[in-house]
């Protein structure tokens, strides 16, 4: 067979075999130097994707930008920060963001640069809140109160609670938000006084998060390897055994991440994980190999034949086991979401390069290593049971496992069906969601911003309905402006939503101030000239520009801003549920309809695409296996067993998910492929040597116990290298990394609990027509 | 021997002193005249095109009538809206101040009330355009510091380049302009004005001047902004000097009823 002479090459050229792969490392590596990072949410869908480009259009129209919030709080002082001191520090400030480059200085919303509008005493006064320094406290809370009294910056401006402010600063590059976020704190840093000062916003979050990401991977895959690389130690005792397997993922790793960047792809979030995905699935064919070899092996000469004997025992289930996870993560092609479908293609490439690697690198490397490394390992190997021996831990938990499996199996798939349906019901309870801002820590100071401001304002998260007509002045009619009136109303009561802003709410105030501020005038006008005059004193006095983030030119589309308190999607696809209903119930005017706009709703679009994207990933890869296990064995009933692990690890898994109340995001989106690869190698472990031992001893009962021997134990260390591998992620700052730490470790131990007591127990219970 | 010596030296001394005549502070003044002030009255119909960075564009159509109290001084304006028809018939009218705020109203038909507006800020738009207050009705000379770079020729006119610094830097948004003034009619050629951070923002170019009257008149000016990408055009129609216009009209009762002098 042709993988059996690649083998031979290999163990007759060891040294071209070392060189050559030492060559391509390096040209692998040298394309780390161009990588990019990309953070942006949006790029969860494709560019050209319809939901994409209406909003890149939406922006443009409205001239949106993405923008960065400064917060100021002041809990020490009765008035917030509306003290004289404060609000002239605020404006000093203010002065010198708006000439930090890249910032949009006439686009700032800030008490020193937002007009306000205001009528007394038969005059109308619009000029930005705060102008000139502000003296004595009765300066600072009249303009405290100005704001409040207006609609449109309470509780975006100023908080609806009277005690701090917010500054909205547009950039012009999302990815310079970090470095703008940094300018600004520096800024803050030449004014302390006794507030505090709190930045947020989507691109800082979005910025912030690539920033971590790069020392996250430069961190957290090391540090995976690390402590693999113990645990190997502490189970094989033998450098010399793990330092070629620990080559092998390095290499995977360089060559997939080389791959990847020198085709021109750029790290998301999702590929930055594929290091910490690699590293333990091609540890672990390696790892077999060899010691499975060093069982065989007595010294002297005889490597070569070694290997080969060795090969031909593995080569079957090596070959299937990486086929079978690598369908688990190219499956995720299948997704309609860029980032994932990256991932598991370059996952899946990674994990076929591990096995190429275990088949040409470990013999070659072995061939190069003097005889007296290998010589300890022989005669540890050769001290045959005191291994077993040294982890009495391990032994004792065999022993435990062998027990429920073989004197309990029937008790052991009663539970096994009670888990599978407490696991269903689980599901039905799973709460689909996910929100960029979550992805850190509860304590990172863009989560504490995150909540200090979304406490004290409207919200900080912004969707957009946009009504768009097509006749040409269509928003100024009466009608128009009630609907929109009402249907601002009903969103305003919805719990989610912290506040509406609109064109409406603009004409409403001015009708209001010019009224002097008389009980009852802050309606909408009975004519569309009225409506059309009072706009034009606005363009005539304010910014005029202003109403163009609210309204088309030409007056055919109208925006209605919605403000969120949480980033949650599940919080945007309840408004837009209770909007849909509401469109339903009450059309809009002749001509116009509705469409939503903003990242939130992208983030609604993408995650629906992922729900059903993985929906189809998780059946279609489940299918390709099954196939595969069925041809593998060349029988359906093997075939089937061996299904029955990952099943039930994949169901447990997110049954535990939907009990705890965790919500499927990303991450735990993608883990299901992961299960399914890993769980399956497993299970073709153990029926592949079960079927060996039977063909040995003829006899079921001898066997099944013959399995809770040597083939239990490599399983239970290789469940164990890989879940504890993943610990150094439970440290991470990032909230993905973390999620994926603990679950791996979970689906570790789940997998292979069932591997070793369900499957076992079947055999038990169905011994009778068991065939091999 | 002396004089051989002398009478080059003071050549040399004072044949630059007569290319720069004038002092910049002079220049300006003289601009501001012949661009703000020409005549003692005056009367113009405004086309104004707004385009805005997509390129949409936004009409407006204006009379505007102007009264000079005192050359250089106080004036007064009144601004009668044509177009777009919703806003047609209202007015807006100025008493310019030579100390403090300038003094506005804002007549609206719809509902039929006349307004004062209070606003010191007189570099907010006008109309909606790029144009500021002071673009239409002038800025104040006094505000700025003056300095005469140099003179050049500009679009094949000799001009007067002038630096216009403000002298409080807190009341506008630019922190210096540079103006290109006609050597020979005084009227402004180039605006250039420079933000916070030292970059070109906005420019303003006189498109198209002529004879009104035998006054030289600006018939076409737009204005640019650069970093918003919007860009206004005026051009000046059946423009009148000396036509006679009362002081009396520019009074509240006038703004309900417009006088004889925009309907032409």
């Amino acid at each position: 067979m042709i993988l059996h002479k690649i083998v031979e090459k290999s163990l007759n050229h060891p040294k071209s075999v070392v060189i050559i792969y030492a060559l391509l490392t390096v040209i692998f590596l040298l394309q780390f130097s161009k990588i990019s990072i990309d953070t942006d949410p949006e790029n969860m869908l494709y560019n050209d994707e319809p939901a994409r480009v209406a909003h890149r259009e939406f922006k443009e129209e409205f001239a949106l930008h993405d923008s960065i919030v400064v917060g100021v709080v002041d809990n020490t002082s009765p008035d917030g920060v509306f003290t004289a001191d404060t609000l002239n520090r605020i404006s000093d400030i203010t002065k010198e963001i708006a000439v930090i480059d890249g910032v949009i200085a006439y686009d700032l919303i800030s008490p020193t640069t937002t007009d306000d509008i205001e009528g007394s005493g038969g005059v109308l006064t619009i000029e930005p809140l705060m102008k000139g320094a502000v003296k004595g406290s009765s300066g600072a809370l009249a303009i405290r109160d100005a704001a409040l009294a207006n609609p449109i910056l309470k509780d975006m401006l100023v908080s609806g609670d009277g005690k701090a402010v917010a500054i909205n600063v547009p950039i012009r590059q999302k990815q310079e938000s970090y470095r703008i976020s940094s300018e600004i704190e520096k800024i803050i840093k030449g004014h302390m006084g006794s507030e505090e000062y709190h930045i947020t916003g989507l691109p800082v979050a979005e910025d912030t998060f690539g920033v971590e990401m790069f020392r996250q991977m430069a961190l957290s895959a090391p540090l995976a390897g690390l402590i693999i690389f113990l645990l190997m130690l502490f189970f094989f005792r033998r450098v010399s055994l793990i330092i070629s397997p620990m080559i092998v993922a390095m290499l995977s790793i360089i060559w997939v991440m080389g791959l990847l960047i020198g085709a021109g792809y750029k790290v998301h979030i999702m590929s930055s994980m594929i290091p910490i995905f690699l590293m333990p699935i091609s540890v672990v064919d390696s790892i077999h190999i060899l010691s499975e070899f060093f069982d065989e092996y007595r010294g002297g000469t005889g490597r070569k034949e070694t290997f080969i004997k060795v090969f031909d025992k593995l080569m079957t289930p090596m070959l299937y086991t990486s086929i079978t996870s690598t369908v688990g993560f190219a499956s995720l092609a299948l997704t309609p979401i860029p980032p994932v479908r990256v991932f598991g293609l370059f996952v899946a490439l990674g994990i076929m390069l591990a096995w190429f690697f275990t088949l040409t690198f470990i013999p070659a490397f072995t061939m190069l290593m003097p005889e007296r490394f290998l010589a300890g390992l022989v005669k540890k190997a050769g001290a045959g049971e005191t291994k077993v021996g040294q982890d009495g831990l391990m032994r004792r938990a065999q022993e435990a496992l062998g027990y429920l499996s073989l004197r309990r199996s029937r008790l052991v798939l009663i539970a096994t069906l009670i888990i599978i349906a407490f696991s269903a019901y689980g599901i039905s309870l799973m709460v689909v969601n996910d929100n960029p801002v979550y992805w850190f820590n509860k304590n990172h100071k863009i989560r504490v911003a995150d909540r200090v401001l979304n406490q004290h304002f409207g919200g900080t998260y912004m969707a957009y309905l946009v009504l768009n007509g097509k006749t040409a002045g269509l928003v100024k009619k009466p009608e128009t402006m009630r609907y929109i009136e009402n249907l601002q109303r009903h969103l305003g009561t919805l719990e989610v939503v912290g506040k509406t802003t609109s064109i409406v709410d603009v004409v409403k105030k001015i009708g209001f101030e010019l009224r002097d501020r008389k009980e009852g005038s802050a309606i909408i006008p009975r004519t569309s000239s009225a409506i059309a005059q009072y706009l034009f004193l606005y363009e005539m006095s304010g910014d005029p520009e202003d109403l163009y983030h609210l309204v088309d030119p030409d007056y055919k589309k109208a925006a209605i801003w919605v403000h969120l308190k949480r980033g949650d999607n599940m919080d945007m696809k309840s408004v837009m549920k209770s909007t849909e209903d509401y469109l339903l119930s009450n059309p809009p005017p002749p001509g116009m309809r509705a469409e939503w706009a903003g990242l939130t709703y992208i983030n609604v679009v993408w995650q629906d695409k992922m729900v059903s994207g993985m929906r189809s990933a998780l059946i279609g890869s489940f299918v390709m296996v099954l196939i595969i296990m069925v041809i593998l064995f060349r029988s359906i009933f093997w075939g089937l067993i061996s299904m029955v692990p990952l099943t039930v690890t994949i169901a447990l898994i997110y049954g535990l998910v939907g009990w705890t109340g965790k919500s499927y995001d990303m991450p735990i989106a993608v883990l299901s492929s992961l299960t399914l690869g890993l769980s399956v190698d497993f299970a073709i472990h153990l029926v592949e040597r079960t079927r060996q031992i039977y063909r040995e001893k003829q006899n079921w009962t001898v066997t099944i116990e013959g399995i809770f021997d040597e083939p239990v134990r490599a399983i239970m260390r290789n469940a164990v290298v890989i879940a504890l591998g993943f610990t150094p992620l439970l440290f991470a700052p990032l909230m993905p990394y973390k999620t994926v730490g603990v679950f791996m470790a979970a689906i570790m131990a789940v997998s292979a609990l069932v591997t070793l007591v369900v499957l076992p127990s079947i055999m038990v219970v169905l011994k009778k027509r068991l065939k091999a | 021997m002396m004089k051989k010596i002398f009478l080059p030296m003071l050549l040399l001394l004072i044949i630059p002193s007569l290319s720069y005549a004038l002092t910049a502070d002079e220049i300006v003044e003289r601009s501001n005249l012949a661009y703000y002030y020409a005549g003692d009255d005056g009367r113009a119909d405004l086309n104004m095109r707004i385009t805005d960075r997509r390129g949409r564009v936004r009409i407006r159509e204006m009379t505007l009538l102007r009264k000079d109290i005192k050359d250089g001084g106080r004036q007064k304006f009144y601004v009668y809206f044509k177009k777009p028809s919703d806003v047609s018939r209202m007015v807006f009218m100025v008493w310019k101040q030579v100390k403090g705020d300038d003094d506005r109203w804002l007549y609206i038909p719809a509902i039929d009330l006349v307004k004062r507006i209070a606003s010191s800020d007189k570099r907010s738009s006008f109309a909606g355009g790029v144009f500021t207050y002071e673009d239409v009705s002038g800025r104040r000379t006094s505000d700025d510091t003056h300095e005469l770079l140099d003179d050049e020729q500009y679009n094949g006119k000799a001009v007067y380049v002038v630096k216009n610094s403000p002298k409080d830097t807190g009341e506008v948004e630019f922190s210096y302009y540079i103006a290109r003034i006609d050597k020979k009619t005084f009227l402004p050629v180039k605006g250039e004005y420079y933000d916070k951070s030292g970059k070109l923002y906005r420019t303003i170019s006189v498109d198209k001047t002529g004879l009104v009257d035998g006054i030289p008149t600006v018939l076409q000016a737009t204005a640019e902004n650069l970093s918003r990408g919007m860009k206004t055009t005026i051009e000046f129609k059946d423009v009148a000097y000396n036509v006679g216009i009362k002081e009396r009209i520019f009074r509240e009762r006038y703004l309900r009823r417009p006088p004889k002098e925009v309907k032409r």
